[in-house]
């Protein structure tokens, strides 16, 4: 049997990378396949909520301990990813006839947004987490560790020996280039995709894609998580993330053929505004920057054909226990803030499969980028007074902000203004990244993402990657392909100020002169 | 670090158009700072996600506030970078700032020893050590300091009289008129009681926009509010309160609800700049004016940054228009570079000069006998830079009304 | 009251157009501009021949008695109204807020003017952001040159530029065509 790795992980959503780290750490060789790029799919599209795990207490207490358990494990491994901002957790008239704990004074300072007509505020170590570092962190703590990273590879077939997976086929969706590669076990991490990669090999999951669709407003609101102290309802948990507000979620069961095209409907638009802005009435004046939607992998049990007994709870398969395939593992279920613990029981997995005995690192193991949290302490380790684009990069690369490259002054012009991005860390993610398409370079480095939605920074990005991937033909097609992408999360929110912009971005991009310098 | 979270300011109707940029008189010559931009709706937000984000270059945005008539989406930029320097600019003012800044308690010293002040402030040695140890540059002229305030004068010379006028307003006289220029307001008294109004002084203390503009808020706040109550009790007696100094108008209107949090709701419709209020008045038929007969200039009209932001200009030009002997061209737009106390500091001399140059250009192009303007530190650049005079609207229909024969008819 | 001849709303390359137009024509303008998209040059030229700007200041409304526009309110003359024969609606589309979308509707804010829109939002965009785009062809609608409210034309306010229905800088290179749509508003203006 042939063998160029230990393990093939099949998926780059934040329970893939985790799992390489994992199996790295453990010293297997790792190679893992993303069939487009890291987070690109449930993993990068969701709250970011550093769960405290309230929200489960009292119905699934498991996973309450899970959530709190893995949520101080994060704090510490993941501090660059991971931000302390508490949660609330309040109490509307209409939700009940009493709350609980509320304390005015402390409650309108770490929420100062919050609907004034609360009743009860009670506090909860909730947090905000960014699933793009973290996904990247992980990878490049993996590759650290002798992992290979390729994405926008997808799985097409497995290579099945007798009843023993040992390898798969593939194909590169950018180049058509085909390969195939051989491990005596393979993961599969692919999220709600689990379900067509286990058909490949002849399983049959049941899986219920539940559609969630969020929406983005333009700047924080608050700096605290608020959550709706009622039964789980759509629309009750508003996230400060990053610069940015995130209110979420629906749940809609939908057909997995709609997975790869989800667009947020209008309806579902309307009832996350209504929902926000009984969190917070200021929201009915905030600028929306996107709407998105992501899929969560949903289980049904295994003794349950029915499929009633939905668990949001981690799942891990050993297929030749289950259906008698040998060497094929699907890890699913879980939340992104138990990645973590999902990859840890995947690798336990993999490892006694490999008869491999190593013990996990990945609860005391800082992520890379995460030895020192503090932006404060990162930006005064460069020379000089901190530029606002030294101080973004600290702030979204961490301590591995120091490995940009800011000798060159023409390489610190901001490309990116809304979110003080410049050209020196973009060629630093090209490097050092994985970056292929500008919505990679988005998801390392925020650029695009805020105010303009790239109206004003992309033409100059898409020339700086293209430069940087060593084509400079290619800046039109990274551009296209870009605004594509940020136009179908503007559509769906195209009223008030976002639609002016939606109008610029237009004349901008046409015509390139933002507006008409023309003599009269 | 102080953390925020909310923004009362509407930024993100910023569309990051840019067209703030294309005016800012600073960025063009100053590439340390970030431009308005940056500074204002990109920056806060960031800065509402955490403090460490504030930039010092926001202390080169002399708030001329021309971004905000430039924008298309109303967004108020200069007053972003203002808030966001009072919240995140901890370091103490410097002793060079206080002194600028403390217009109302300066002066009265420097007042009483105008004579040795003004000598002593144009002589070299004395400008030099200003310089080094204070930091105001070598090269401005400073304002000269009256010998008799204003308010002295009036006392002395006009208040006894103006409780025989029909109809009564509040003046508002401001820091220069009193301490540096009595002569405006005393053209302003002799406009009003020939208009048959009189004039009466309030307990008036600086607008505050020099502490504003140099970080010393609690202070800006409590002279702030003082000057409200004084208001307030003026327009209950039925007195209106008039202004000359565009920037001191813009303060009061503006900036006390903005930036200090102080509520004017209440009296901001009995506060007015004078040139509107005449306008207004002599358009009606309200009052009526007399002119000399045979007065003749030429004049170019500088509006002052302030003056375009409270969209006000448009009065001046048109009250002046009313003068049959003068001839007014309005100046290109452009700011002068002064800014308040901003062009005094050392650090901003040569920047001030720089932005300023495009006015002073077209100033010496048109070669008037004189400039109209009404803000008073554009007055001290204008005539230091260019060498040509620049009055206040009022001191010119000071010199072109006849003012007997105004009182005769605005009497009966 | 402050009179004019003609007054024009929106400060952009087809009120200035008109506005320069008419006043080196020998009438008296004003011109309110909501912010500066264009060159001072083109500014300079207005104001060198006469022309009254009022920049940073915003129409917040209008007084129209008869099927005629009699005068206009801003933001900062308070109480001072602009009177005018004629106006020019130049305010743009989207971006300049000539016209505005809420989550219900597209109206044109300052004189609650018809406007030609589709009902149904799912029409406006086309999923590829190169593809033509169905909400840049929205605005203000005209009938023989005057702007139409309920119904009802205003007959001597004439919309000029990209606020006109089916014109847009944004849709293709309209220059020419907004210039053209800004004199011809000049010319009924001037014929009032």
């Amino acid at each position: 049997m042939p063998k160029d790795f230990d393990v093939i992980i099949i998926g780059g959503g934040a329970t893939g990378a985790g799992t390489a780290r994992d199996c790295a750490l453990r010293g297997l060789k790792v190679l893992l396949l993303e069939r487009e790029d890291l987070a690109s799919g449930a993993s990068g599209r969701n709250h970011g909520l550093l769960h405290s795990g309230a929200r489960y207490a009292v119905r699934d207490s498991e996973s309450a301990e899970e959530c709190i358990k893995e949520n101080k494990i994060l704090r510490s491994i993941a501090s660059n990813c991971v931000e302390d901002t508490g949660g609330l957790f309040i109490t509307l008239p209409e939700d009940a006839d009493t709350g609980y704990g509320l304390d005015y004074q402390k409650t309108f300072v770490e929420a100062p947004s919050v609907n004034p007509r609360l009743i009860g505020a009670v506090t909860v170590p909730d947090g905000s987490i960014d699933p793009f570092r973290l996904c990247s962190a992980n990878i490049t703590d993996a590759v650290l560790h002798g992992a290979t990273v390729l994405t926008y590879t997808m799985v097409t077939e497995f290579i099945l020996e007798g009843k023993t997976v040992t390898g798969v086929r593939t194909v590169n969706t950018r180049t058509g280039e085909t390969a195939e590669y051989h491990a005596p076990v393979t993961v599969n991490a692919a999220g709600i995709w689990a379900h067509g990669i286990a058909e490949l090999a002849g399983v049959v999951i049941n899986m219920y894609p539940a559609k969630g669709a969020l929406l983005v407003f333009g700047h924080r609101v608050n700096n605290v998580v608020i959550n709706r102290c009622r039964k789980s309802a759509d629309g009750d948990i508003l996230v400060p993330g990053d610069s940015v507000t995130v209110i979420g979620t629906t749940s809609t069961r939908i057909p997995f053929s709609e997975c790869d095209h989800m667009a947020v409907t209008r309806e579902e638009v309307e009832l996350l505004l209504r929902e926000g802005c009984a969190l917070c009435p200021s929201l009915a004046n905030t600028r929306i920057l996107r709407a998105y939607a992501g899929v969560r992998p949903l289980v049904a049990s295994d003794d349950d054909p029915t499929g009633r007994s939905i668990s949001r709870g981690i799942v891990v398969l050993d297929h030749k226990t289950r259906d008698g395939i040998d060497g094929f593992i699907t890890i699913t279920g879980g939340k992104l803030m138990t990645y973590r613990l999902m990859a840890e029981l995947a690798t336990d997995a993999v490892c006694r499969k490999l008869s491999v005995h190593a013990e996990c690192k990945t609860a005391e193991t800082p992520l890379p980028g995460s030895a020192d949290g503090r932006i404060s302490s990162i930006i005064k380790r460069f020379p000089g007074k901190p530029t606002a684009g030294q101080k973004g990069a600290a702030g979204r690369q961490g301590d591995l902000a120091g490995k940009i490259r800011f000798d060159n002054p023409a390489d610190c012009a901001l490309v990116c203004e809304c979110e003080n991005v410049t050209l020196a860390e973009i060629k630093y993610a090209v490097s050092e990244l994985g970056v292929r398409t500008l919505s990679d370079l988005r998801r390392r480095t925020r650029i695009g993402m805020g105010t303009c939605q790239g109206t004003f920074c992309i033409r100059k990005a898409a020339k700086a990657l293209a430069e940087a991937l060593g084509d400079p033909s290619l800046a039109d097609k990274l551009a296209a392909d870009y605004l594509d992408e940020r136009w179908k999360g503007l559509c769906p929110v195209g009223w008030g100020d976002t639609l002016r912009e939606m109008e610029f971005m237009q004349r901008v991009y046409k015509f390139e002169k933002p507006y008409s310098y023309d003599e009269v | 670090m102080q953390e925020r979270f909310i923004s009362a300011n509407n930024f993100e109707q910023c569309q990051k158009c840019s067209l703030c940029e294309t005016v800012c008189p600073v960025m063009a010559n100053n590439p340390a700072y970030a431009g308005p931009k940056r500074s204002g709706p990109d920056g806060e937000r960031y800065r509402l996600k955490n403090g460490i984000f504030f930039e010092d270059s926001l202390k080169y945005c002399l708030n001329c506030k021309r971004c905000e008539v430039a924008c298309p989406s109303g967004v108020r930029i200069a007053d972003l970078i203002q808030q966001a320097r009072i919240d995140f600019a901890r370091k103490a003012p410097k002793l060079r700032d206080l002194m600028l800044a403390s217009t109302d308690q300066v002066g009265p010293m420097a007042s009483a020893f105008a004579p040795v002040a003004n000598f002593a402030l144009g002589l070299p040695p004395v400008k030099g050590i200003l310089d080094f140890t204070l930091g105001i540059d070598r090269h401005r002229t400073l304002p000269k300091y009256s010998g008799e305030t204003f308010v002295h004068w009036f006392r002395k010379n006009a208040a006894s009289s103006q409780a025989a006028f029909k109809r009564q307003i509040s003046y508002f006289h401001g820091c220069y008129a009193n301490f540096n220029y009595p002569q405006l307001g005393r053209d302003f008294t002799a406009v009003m009681n020939a208009f048959g109004i009189g004039v009466n002084l309030i307990d008036e203390r600086c607008c505050g926009v020099a502490k504003i503009a140099n970080g010393m808020i609690p202070a800006a706040t409590r002279d702030a509010k003082h000057n409200i109550n004084v208001f307030r009790a003026s327009v209950a007696a039925g007195r209106d309160v008039i202004t000359v100094s565009t920037t001191c108008t813009m303060t009061l209107l503006e900036e006390y609800p903005e930036l200090l949090k102080v509520d004017n709701a209440d009296v901001k419709g009995h506060i007015s700049l004078v040139e509107p209020f005449l306008y207004k008045a002599i358009a009606s038929g309200e009052l009526k004016p007399v002119w000399k007969e045979g007065w003749k200039a030429r004049a170019a009209y500088h509006c002052p940054c302030h003056q375009e932001r409270l969209g006000l200009g448009i009065f001046t030009t048109e009250l002046l228009k009313m003068i049959p002997g003068l001839e007014l061209t309005e100046l290109p737009s452009n700011c002068c570079g002064i800014a308040g106390t901003y062009g005094f500091k050392k650090e901003n001399y040569k920047v001030s000069q720089q932005i300023g140059k495009p006015l002073f250009d077209s100033i010496k192009a048109a070669a008037p006998d004189f400039v109209v303007c009404e803000c008073e530190t554009c007055k001290w650049q204008i005539e230091m830079s260019t060498g040509v005079t620049v009055k206040n609207p009022v001191s010119i229909l000071a010199e072109a009304l006849d003012l007997e024969k105004t009182l005769e008819l605005n009497r009966s | 009251m402050m009179k004019f001849d003609v007054v024009v709303i929106g400060g952009g390359l087809a009120g200035m157009t008109a506005a320069t137009a008419l006043q080196q024509g020998g009438l008296k303008c004003a011109v309110v501009a909501e912010g500066l998209s264009l060159s001072g040059a083109s500014r300079e030229a207005y104001t060198a021949a006469g022309g009254t700007l009022l920049a940073g200041d915003r129409v917040t409304g209008g007084t129209i008695e008869n099927g005629r526009l009699v005068s206009i309110r801003t933001e900062k003359l308070g109480d001072v109204t602009l009177e005018a024969r004629a106006f020019i609606l130049a305010t743009g589309k989207f971006f300049s807020r000539g016209i505005v979308a809420d989550m219900q509707k597209v109206y044109e804010p300052i004189f609650g003017l018809d406007v030609q829109y589709d009902a149904d939002r799912s029409t406006w965009f086309s999923p590829s952001f190169a593809a033509p785009q169905r909400f840049l062809e929205f605005g203000v609608i005209a009938e023989d040159g005057c702007a139409v409210r309920n119904g009802v034309k205003i007959e001597n306010l004439f919309p000029a530029g990209e606020v006109l229905a089916g014109l847009s800088s944004a849709a293709s290179d309209a220059t020419a065509e907004i210039k053209k749509s800004a004199l011809a508003a000049a010319e009924a203006a001037r014929r009032i």
